[in-house]
């Protein structure tokens, strides 16, 4: 027989169900309005990501499969500018030079590791030495370009003064103005520059290895030379990969040195595809078919970067946890 | 708790957005209640004449009490891209200056205003001035721009250099040019000089009879023996230290200071590297520099244009401020000051008539501007003029280096400006 006790039995067990039920309902609220939180922060950053990255990619994308006027409508041309493209030389001339400015970067690297080798080593002075290579960094690129220019002048250039007081040549080299020396010139004044970054970059990754490692493998026997190959360079490994895409990358960005030292010439001899962009772009106004070269220079960069991270092994060059 | 602290920042992010909708409606209001036109003008490189373009401004202001004016500079390199940016965005400026061909491209696109109408209203304003020069800037018939700076290439000389070299005079053929610029050069000397933009070399090819294009500017008409020989012999005459590399390499900084050094027996650039030149050389007077036609009295214009945009929204404002600009008053301010020929004619022979007496080696480079203007070359009228100047120009450079044999380098340029020209 129900009894008043009975009641308010029910009831707390009507009124604990509700509860229950409350209890659910409320962090799956929660995680809702949390998440509109999450959403509402990131909203302005991801706005400009579009507005500024996604919205001008899929413009230029367009903009390259159009015949574009400045005071007309375009029109869409398809695959034309691509074909183009195939028997321009200048786009072979800028496209072989800026692959040849990407394998400089290997050569930078591998000078910095020596540098950051012998600087992390307990040499009396390191610092000031780890200040003296890094110091080229943040100088502006156009006046590195300037004074580069200036010092391989033909007449009155530092570096004629000294070969030809060491009696190397007889006649001043025309280092920029040659077609032979201008692209190697620029190349080895953006290693100068970039020297110091990527030294920063390996002896933060240097410091990062423990000492332990090489504590243990001097107690099994191990000699300087099995240590750098088994224990210095797997372990440099993303630091390498990292440094190695940023060298990927300023070969496809050194627009203001390039343009500085020798605009691209002579004759396009040191023509990167990125000055070649700008001039096709601004000087030839043809911004269609500097659109379409905006494009091969992604995709080529995207892939670079892509077969970059697979002989990382991966991961950005990331070590395995436990190896 | 978390339903609270969800709501607050919700309730401040929302409060936020309103204050930012309700600023930035006013703002734009702002501008479209008030009655005040305005008109921009974009100048090239020319910001040394600040204090006269605020006298333009002030002086308009007069005139159009309810126009503001705005004026922008930007250098050389950097006036198209800005321009073109400011095109797409819908926002060019009124009035562009421009030097060189630039122009063609933006009017034969359709960028810029006929103002062929507004002179056939006033034919006052075309009869300011000289003719030769005011048909520069004439397209398909029609006139897109008025004469703002005129100049044309001169051949300097080192009459120092001429004097050691037993040379008695300026050369009158391409042969001599070439044999004075042999003799002159020894040591660190080089004989000849000359600047390579805007087709300003051109005339050492005209001078012997080639020309760029076919009369009808459909193709290429430079790929001819002679235009092998010329190209050959500038090739080796750059070879053997008769013609200074930098010629080919430098744009105005290198070449005209290398002249300025003191080093360079012959210039051929225009009237704006004399003031350069004697900038920089202390050496210079009217008894060490001499001043020339280039042989045959070919020459190419570099002249500095006014236009309007056809996207100024003031077009006819924008056409009383150029009146206004390039009337007698103003051109006399602006060539008294800058030392340049403006076109009008009037203001012209005042200032010519002036330097005489005080500058008489600025006059007589300022005199050769305005001789020999029906022998004007590298100004042919082509919407893609920059293009084909891309077709042949590093062409020449491969063989005047000696990357290419001349013939080669012909051949390779005539292929890259007809499919430039069949585009």
């Amino acid at each position: 027989m129900a009894t008043a006790v009975d009641f308010p039995a029910a009831s707390e067990a009507t009124s604990g169900a509700v509860g229950k039920r409350a209890r659910h309902a409320r962090p799956g609220v929660r995680r809702r309005r949390e998440m509109l939180l999450v959403w509402v922060f990131l909203l302005p950053s991801l706005a400009v990501f579009f507005l500024y990255r996604i919205l001008p990619l899929v413009w230029n994308a367009v903009l390259s499969a159009q015949q574009f006027s400045l005071f007309a409508p375009s029109q869409w041309i398809g695959l034309d500018h691509y074909r183009e493209m195939v028997d321009d030389p200048v786009f072979w001339t800028s496209l072989r030079n800026t692959l040849l400015f990407m394998a400089s970067a290997p050569v930078g690297i591998l000078l910095a590791l020596a540098i950051s080798l012998i600087v992390n080593a307990g040499i009396r002075g390191r610092d000031v030495y780890r200040t003296i290579v890094f110091l080229s960094y943040p100088l502006m690129t156009v006046a590195v370009g300037i004074i580069w220019r200036w010092m391989y002048d033909e007449k009155v250039g530092l570096f004629n003064y000294v070969l030809r007081s060491l009696h190397l040549i007889d006649t001043p080299l025309p280092f920029l103005q040659s077609f032979e020396l201008a692209l190697p010139s620029v190349l080895i004044a953006n290693v100068w520059q970039i020297l110091g970054f990527y030294m920063i970059i390996l002896l933060a990754g240097l410091q990062g290895i423990p000492q332990n490692l090489y504590e243990a493998a001097s107690i099994d026997g191990a000699s300087p030379r099995q240590q750098f190959f088994r224990i210095t360079l797997p372990l440099l490994r993303p630091s390498l990969f990292l440094a190695f895409v940023i060298g990927i990358m300023t070969s496809f960005t050194s627009f203001d040195l390039v343009y500085v030292m020798t605009q691209g010439g002579p004759s396009h001899q040191s023509e990167l595809l990125i000055t070649y962009i700008y001039k096709a772009a601004f000087e030839l106004s043809r911004i269609d078919y500097a659109a379409a070269l905006t494009i091969v220079q992604f995709a080529l960069l995207v892939t670079l970067t892509w077969a970059g991270n697979r002989l990382a092994g991966g991961d950005a060059g990331a070590v395995e946890s436990g190896a | 708790m978390a339903l609270r602290s969800v709501r607050r920042p919700l309730r401040f992010a929302g409060r936020i957005a309103v204050l930012a909708l309700a600023a930035m409606t006013l703002a734009l209001a702002a501008p479209a209640s008030a009655q005040q036109k305005k008109i921009s003008f974009l100048t090239w490189n020319i910001s040394d004449q600040e204090d006269l373009f605020k006298e333009w401004i002030a002086e308009f202001k007069k005139i159009r009490p309810d126009v503001d004016v705005e004026w922008l500079d930007k250098k050389g390199p950097e006036l198209p891209a800005f321009y073109q940016t400011q095109v797409i965005a819908g926002t060019p400026p009124d009035i562009i200056n421009t030097q060189g061909a630039l122009w063609l491209e933006y009017a034969a696109a359709g960028g810029l205003v006929d103002l062929t109408p507004y002179l056939d209203r006033e034919p006052a304003v075309r009869n300011r001035f000289n003719a030769d020069y005011l048909a520069q800037w004439k397209y398909d018939g029609r006139n897109y721009m008025l004469p703002f700076y005129i100049s044309k290439t001169l051949l300097f000389y080192n009459k120092t250099m001429f004097k050691d070299a037993g040379i008695a005079a300026p050369p009158q053929t391409f042969q001599q040019l070439l044999d004075d610029a042999a003799k002159m050069a020894k040591g660190e000397k080089t004989g000849f000089m000359t600047l390579n933009f805007d087709w300003l070399y051109w005339p050492l090819f005209r001078m012997n009879g080639v020309d760029l294009l076919t009369p009808d500017f459909k193709k290429a008409a430079f790929d001819t023996p002679e235009g092998v020989r010329v190209l050959d012999a500038l090739a080796k005459a750059t070879s053997n230290g008769s013609i200074n590399k930098t010629s080919w390499t430098g744009r105005w900084v290198e070449p005209n200071g290398a002249f300025a050094g003191g080093n360079v027996g012959m210039l051929l650039a225009h009237s704006p590297a004399f003031f350069f030149i004697r900038g920089q050389a202390p050496w210079v007077n009217a008894d060490t520099l001499g001043v020339a036609q280039a042989p045959g009295g070919w020459s190419t214009p570099n002249s500095h244009g006014l236009g309007i945009s056809k996207g100024s929204k003031n077009p006819d404002i924008a056409w009383q401020f150029l009146k206004m600009v390039t009337s007698e008053n103003w051109t006399e301010k602006l060539s008294a000051r800058r030392k340049v020929l403006t076109g009008n004619v009037a203001s012209d022979t005042k200032l010519l008539a002036q330097m005489k007496k005080d500058d008489p080696l600025a006059a007589a480079v300022l005199q050769t501007q305005v001789e020999d203007t029906d022998k004007l070359t590298g100004n042919w009228p082509l919407a893609s003029d920059s293009r084909v100047k891309e077709a042949v120009y590093p062409e020449i450079q491969n063989a005047v280096l000696g990357r290419k044999p001349a013939a080669e380098a012909l051949k390779d340029a005539e292929v890259k400006v007809n499919r430039v020209l069949a585009r």
